[in-house]
């Protein structure tokens, strides 16, 4: 870089000139003064259509691009796995749309879709199914058609069949290569137990036992009318669009059941630091608590208590302290994530270096404490209030994320419950105050009862820092516990000799 | 990066509809050299703002590479005005920063002395460091502690937050560094006075923590994934000559010692008003935008010169190169080719090509997957950058095949590509597939503004209405012309991927690739076997039958025989080590 020195002293003097060309712009943005802005959120009532074939739709036409887009969520999902069967749910949802239908198999009905270049997909995650389709509105009724025929007659092709237990297995092996991986699992075993449903793991047992017949059966019980949510938005006629799903829906050839509800057995493990080895050069760490209901009265002020811990990126104190004083992580911060079935639970994460690992986590839990203990300034509380109040109108920002956001709403039934949720979110919000943050945050924020996993160079990590003397054993319960990976094809904790080798 | 927009050509008229739409953006030009992109939308209360700077990593050199991404860090500092109490003293003190890091530089200079000559091990440990820059990092932590109390920490988010701005960040790719944000419509003033001000006088407090961060983000992309750090030496194996070679993020020998001089220098250069394209898509009326826009974006001085072309070229490779890794991951291959950048006429054929391979239906799923089931998974796709470019083709490997063995199909697939021209069919497949992601792409502001921004950025926002009709204008002589072209074996480099030893399931012995199911256990069952066996001479002699039958038998079984024999023989080097 062969910098000329004079350009940058010429800079400088320019810079100096500024005030004398630039003095009616002000110093600071605040002597700034910006026109009003109203925004009204769309009303749900005003696209929700009860189908007289079973679900509900909600209905957004949208002129502006030659597209639709239609999802539709369905009661169903991996908790509906029996034990020893897990991936039965998973298996169904992939090779829905992509195992062939009565008339067409797999080959051809992927070839007619991509030639229109339309999209069509399905899945069933841990409590609810989904099937999508986006493509040219000028397609629209061949594609309802092809829709028609994979939801009620899906051939489930037995080589693709095979070709996805291929696929599933050899992703199987993957499960301890990455250490985000493996954090992700085990900070669900901890949080949830081992026992609970949602960290029950496809297994090449399980994966193995897997027949066509059980994909059959699962989709007849399941995919069925009534428990269809449905969203549609894009380039038609409201009227035109309603007859459409009308007669996607009607005269279903199978009589489904209605799911039971979601097991809520969750049990977190005993307070304590549970560490993981693994040979990365970064520790990865996760501080857990039991979490919220998103029903709890308590939200808006968790959410904005959260905001102000590390829920707010560059403006919480976690990442101001983690990462800006002392960077030591790139990314730093916490989420109290709103469970519809279950409380999910708090946590609090990082990535560090090893010989800062302890460090690190002993600023997160500092933090912890000090919402706790003290009140948050007044400039906290507006910017956390204004960054959910004003970003609010994003929710709604295209027809596709309304249709979206309503369905969502309809299918966890917080429509039923609270038609008015968004029309009065925000002032839910601002009436959050100080006093709220410090109540909710000495309600769920208790540092010593915080189970705490790493994972990450054992040895290097205890070893510390020796500018920053902390011991990781002392930061929650005293308890430090090694977890063994686990055999990736089995789940089993492996010992570790065998999973060293 | 893909091609935008699309006009529809005779060829697809008919199965589009007739209004395929532009962006339609509005260019301005600034006295002191800015440039300025509008696209007027009023589809939701919001405006996405932002701008690019016409620099990249391979603006850089050797020894301060990953400068212009820590460069991207240090533009949310702040200013004189936000981010402290005392300006005054803040700016005395970044001096006696600078004026000790000075020392801490020349102790560093003599610590990598040190380790040429051999007598430290790592200059990065802290065992390695020299007394005096022990005491001299202690007299800096007590400036920064002095600089802590008059911080205001992160202001600059701080007062987008509060004004219900979202989605503030930046990116660094080795051709430009974007910044961005989503503000209310009514606070487009203040996105003018924010951003003017970060250009016109920005501060670069907190260097040194800021070094450490990318340090960490370099740790978490790079060095503590299963591919990471491959994956670079990869590229920087593909790239022999031009600046794409290093690596966006920096070397690690080099992040830890760029200097903030170097950063100051780096600004002057780069950030003048002549190398920065300003974008905002949203919901203004473009006349008060502009105006808006020239009244505090024409504070900012014009540079005196301009900002140097990357001039290196990539001279062309002579011979194959191959790399072959041990790593953390199942078995697969990634070939790399030498081809064109952004705008290049053959961009768009190769484009083509990179669809024509692609998704379940694409040639390299059917042919690799499906057909000959060598893998479970491929990739394609054609990386057109500024300067040059590349496609990249990749395949995971099925279960009992190895990456040689999806190596050799990915070049079937391409010699039937140079055989045969594409038939009608699946060439109007793909194309139709290009016409309706011009328009799926045109969902919200925020996907617009980055479209205009990353073409603008390589090269010219004009790109996002005219590439979709040079894309449908592609023949099937065109695409059978460049694979023919580029696709050559001295044009290409080739990374195979075994899983290391000890990494997998419990039955992945590596040695069992490529056996078939009947063949894995009885090898198991030999090898556990061998374990109670300790007479050394007795396996001898039964080593020695072995390797006479094995150069008479079946050639079918000789994989097997090898592979019986090599767990013969390391169970007698055990026995004799003991």
């Amino acid at each position: 870089m062969n910098m000329n020195p004079r350009i940058l002293s010429l800079a400088a003097a320019l810079v100096a000139l500024l005030p004398v060309f630039a003095a009616d712009i002000p110093d600071r943005p605040e002597k700034l003064s910006f026109p009003p802005l109203t925004f009204e959120p769309p009303s749900a009532a005003q696209h929700r259509v009860p189908l007289k074939a079973g679900p509900v739709a909600y209905v957004v036409p949208d002129r502006t691009l030659p597209l639709v887009n239609l999802s539709i969520l369905v009661r169903t999902g991996n908790y509906l796995d029996p034990q020893g069967r897990e991936g039965v749910a998973e298996f169904t949802g992939y090779l829905l749309t992509r195992g062939g239908t009565k008339s067409k198999t797999a080959e051809e009905l992927e070839e007619r879709l991509a030639f229109l270049a339309a999209g069509l997909g399905s899945g069933v995650g841990d409590d609810q199914g989904s099937v999508n389709l986006n493509l040219l509105s000028k397609d629209l009724p061949e594609g309802l058609a092809i829709l028609r025929e994979v939801l009620t007659a899906p051939r489930f092709q037995q080589d693709k069949l095979e070709l996805y237990r291929q696929q599933s297995l050899q992703g199987m092996k993957q499960r301890n290569d990455d250490s985000t991986a493996i954090e992700g699992r085990e900070k669900e075993m901890l949080a949830y137990g081992t026992n609970f449903w949602a960290c029950r793991y496809t297994t090449q047992k399980s994966v193995a036992s897997i027949t066509a017949d059980d994909l059959r059966a699962f989709h007849q019980r399941w995919f069925h009318p009534a428990n269809f949510v449905v969203a549609v938005s894009g380039d038609f006629d409201r009227a035109d669009m309603v007859a459409k799903l009308e007669a996607l829906f009607a005269d279903w050839p199978s009589k489904g059941e209605v799911p039971p509800p979601v097991p809520t057995d969750i049990a977190m493990a005993e307070p304590g630091v549970y560490m993981v080895d693994k040979d990365v050069n970064q520790g990865r760490v996760s501080v857990l608590l039991p979490g919220v209901h998103r029903d709890d009265p308590d939200m808006p002020a968790v959410m904005v208590m959260n905001d102000i811990l590390g829920g707010g990126g560059f403006t919480s104190r976690i990442m101001n302290r983690v990462r800006s004083d002392e960077g030591l992580a790139y990314g730093a911060g916490s989420a109290f994530p709103a469970g519809v079935h279950y409380p999910l639970a708090f946590q609090a994460g990082f990535a560090s270096k090893s010989g800062t690992v302890a460090y690190a986590t002993s600023i997160v839990l500092e933090e912890m404490n000090r919402i706790s203990s003290a009140p948050v300034s007044d400039q906290e509380l507006d910017t956390a209030k204004r960054s959910f109040i004003d970003t609010f109108p994003e929710n709604f920002n295209t027809k596709g994320k309304v249709a979206g956001l309503f369905a969502r709403e309809e299918f966890t039934g917080r429509y039923a419950k609270k038609p008015d949720h968004f029309a009065t979110w925000r002032g839910r919000i601002e009436a959050v105050t100080k006093e709220d943050v410090q109540r909710v945050a000495r309600k769920h924020l208790h540092p010593e009862k915080a189970v705490i996993l790493i994972v990450g160079q054992k040895e290097e990590i205890l070893k510390g820092n020796t500018s920053h003397p902390v011991e990781l054993k002392q930061l929650a319960s005293g308890r430090l516990t090694e977890l063994p990976l686990r055999d990736p094809l089995t789940m089993e904790p492996m010992p570790k000799e065998k999973a060293e080798k | 990066m893909k091609r935008h927009l699309l006009l529809p050509l005779a060829l697809v008229a008919a199965a589009l509809p007739a209004f395929a739409q532009q962006i339609p953006v509005v260019e301005k030009m600034l006295p002191n050299g800015f440039k300025l992109l509008l696209v007027e939308r009023h589809e939701e209360p919001r405006i996405a703002g932002g701008w690019v700077a016409h620099v990249g990593s391979a603006n850089e050199r050797p020894g301060i590479t990953g400068i212009a991404h820590l460069f991207e860090h240090m533009m949310f500092k702040g200013t004189p005005t936000l981010g402290t109490k005392d300006a005054k003293r803040d700016l005395e003190i970044i001096a006696e920063q600078e004026h000790i890091r000075d020392g801490m530089r020349a102790e560093e200079a003599r610590m990598r002395d040190a380790w040429r000559r051999g007598e430290l091990e790592d200059v990065s440990r802290p065992e390695s460091k020299t007394e005096r820059w022990k005491e001299l990092e202690a007299d800096f932590k007590k400036l920064i502690d002095e600089q802590r109390g008059l911080l205001v920490k992160n202001e600059f988010d701080r007062i987008y937050t509060t004004a219900g701005a979202s989605g503030m960040n930046a990116f660094t790719t080795e051709d430009m560094t974007g910044y961005f944000i989503n503000v209310p419509a009514n606070k487009l003033e203040l996105w003018a006075w924010m951003e003017s001000e970060r250009l016109l006088r920005p501060v670069f407090r907190e260097f040194y923590a800021e070094r450490d961060v990318v340090f960490e983000e370099r740790r978490m992309r790079t060095e503590s994934t299963p591919l990471g750090k491959f994956a670079e030496q990869f590229n920087s194996m593909f790239w022999q000559a031009h600046p794409y070679h290093w690596p966006v993020i920096g070397w690690p020998s080099d992040i830890p010692a760029i200097s903030k001089k170097q950063a100051d220098e780096f600004y002057a250069l780069y950030y003048q008003p002549q190398n920065i394209t300003i974008i905002l898509v949203g919901d203004f009326k473009a006349d008060e935008a502009e105006a808006m826009v020239r009244r505090y974006f024409g504070r900012i001085p014009k540079g005196t010169q301009p900002a140097p072309d990357v001039g290196t070229l990539e001279p062309p490779q002579l011979a194959e190169k191959r790399m072959d890794a041990e790593a953390e991951t199942n078995p697969q291959v990634d070939v790399l080719w030498h081809t064109v950048g952004f705008g290049h006429k053959d961009s768009y054929p190769l484009d083509v090509l990179q669809q024509l391979l692609s998704t379940r239906t694409g040639r390299l799923y059917k042919g690799l997957v499906l057909g000959r089931e060598v893998a479970t998974d491929t990739s394609a796709q054609q990386n057109s950058q500024k300067w040059g470019g590349a496609f990249d083709i990749s395949g995971e490997a099925k279960d009992g095949k190895t990456p040689a063995d999806v190596e050799a199909a990915i070049y079937e697939e391409l010699e039937k590509l140079k055989a045969e021209p594409v038939p009608a069919e699946e060439l109007q497949k793909v194309k139709n597939q290009f016409a309706a992601a011009e328009y799926r792409k045109l969902s919200a502001n925020m996907p617009i503004f980055q479209q205009v921004l990353f073409n603008e950025g390589l090269g010219g926002w004009r790109e996002v209405n005219e590439g979709g009709p040079k894309i449908q204008a592609v023949t099937a002589e065109d695409v059978q012309r460049v694979v023919k072209k580029y696709f050559t074996k001295e044009n290409r480099a080739v990374a195979t991927y075994n899983r290391k030893a000890g990494t997998g399931a419990k039955d992945e012995d590596p040695d069992l690739v490529g056996l078939s199911a009947e063949q894995k256990p009885v090898v198991r069952r030999i090898a556990e076997s061998l374990k109670g066996e300790t007479d050394a001479a007795k396996l001898k002699e039964a080593a020695g039958k072995m390797e006479a039958q094995a150069a008479t038998g079946d050639p079918k079984k000789q994989q097997l025989q090898k592979l019986i024999l090599k767990k013969v023989r390391q169970r007698i080097a055990e026995l004799e080590k003991k």
